[in-house]
């Protein structure tokens, strides 16, 4: 059953002449449902914060010198390290998945005179955007190219 | 404050959508070889040693890239935390919510900047 959102909750600056129902929190919210996904993909975004603070916390050891980058390489195989790559890893490709999925529904029918490519179109090029920049990434860390 | 958000709302989304579109891709390959494959032997440590790392890093596209793997992600994160607080009946929180989670991504992206400039 749908109950009660916060009373402000895409509330107007300034209140409107016509009456409005209160807002209502939908009763699937936020882990039943298509909310499931909605409320999983927002959460990922507390990985992707600790990603981003530890690959500043790797780039700021190697502009340290060897020893500050050797500890840091050896810190990032403890297992904990390990599991937190691993499931933000998995989360990483969730919201790939997800949004690009969503990303040409999302575009507009015209911009000026240019057409978007059809929806599969564009939904196949940003995977190949995607395999492409990552696999290539990927090979170059890993020794692969350069 | 509110006004303040509301102005920067449009850099913001400028930053949490790259967050996405490129700090998927360019987190993808970091956390697969130095996240993972590194630390459990899948990839030969020496792709990393310090000379080969700094050589990739220090050059001015090795810089870029690494500033956006940094960057990105955070105001990805920042954004979409800030969104599931206000989805969580937050709005009255949000004055010291956002502030807090969008300050942490600011002083990172700042930090990452020092980072990348003094390899």
């Amino acid at each position: 059953m749908a109950r009660a959102s916060h009373p402000h909750a895409m509330a107007p600056t300034r209140p409107g002449r016509t009456r409005t129902a209160a807002p209502m929190m939908p009763a699937q919210f936020p882990l039943s449902g298509r909310y499931f996904t909605y409320t999983l993909f927002g959460a990922t975004g507390a990985l992707y914060l600790l990603a981003g603070l530890v690959a500043l916390r790797v780039i700021w050891a190697l502009g340290s010198g060897p020893a500050a980058w050797q500890s840091v390489m050896t810190q990032l195989a403890h297992p904990l390290y390990v599991l937190f790559h691993l499931v933000t890893l998995a989360a990483v490709i969730f919201v790939g998945v997800r949004f690009f999925r969503l990303f040409p529904k999302a575009q507009p029918a015209k911009i000026g005179p240019a057409k978007p490519p059809p929806q599969p179109v564009l939904h196949v090029m940003l995977y190949v955007i995607w395999v492409a920049v990552s696999g290539g990434l990927a090979l170059v860390l890993a020794g692969g190219i350069f | 404050m509110k006004e303040l958000l509301l102005k920067l709302e449009p850099v913001i989304w400028l930053l949490f959508g790259q967050g996405i579109m490129i700090g998927t891709m360019l987190l993808t390959a970091w956390l697969a070889v130095v996240g993972v494959g590194i630390p459990l032997g899948i990839v030969p440590a020496d792709a990393l040693s310090y000379d080969r790392a700094h050589a990739l890093g220090a050059n001015l596209i090795g810089r870029l890239v690494l500033l956006a793997l940094i960057a990105l992600p955070l105001w990805k994160g920042a954004h979409h935390m800030r969104h599931v607080s206000l989805d969580m009946g937050g709005l009255d929180r949000d004055t010291v919510v956002a502030p807090l989670l969008y300050g942490i991504a600011a002083l990172g992206s700042l930090l990452a900047i020092v980072a990348v400039v003094r390899l």
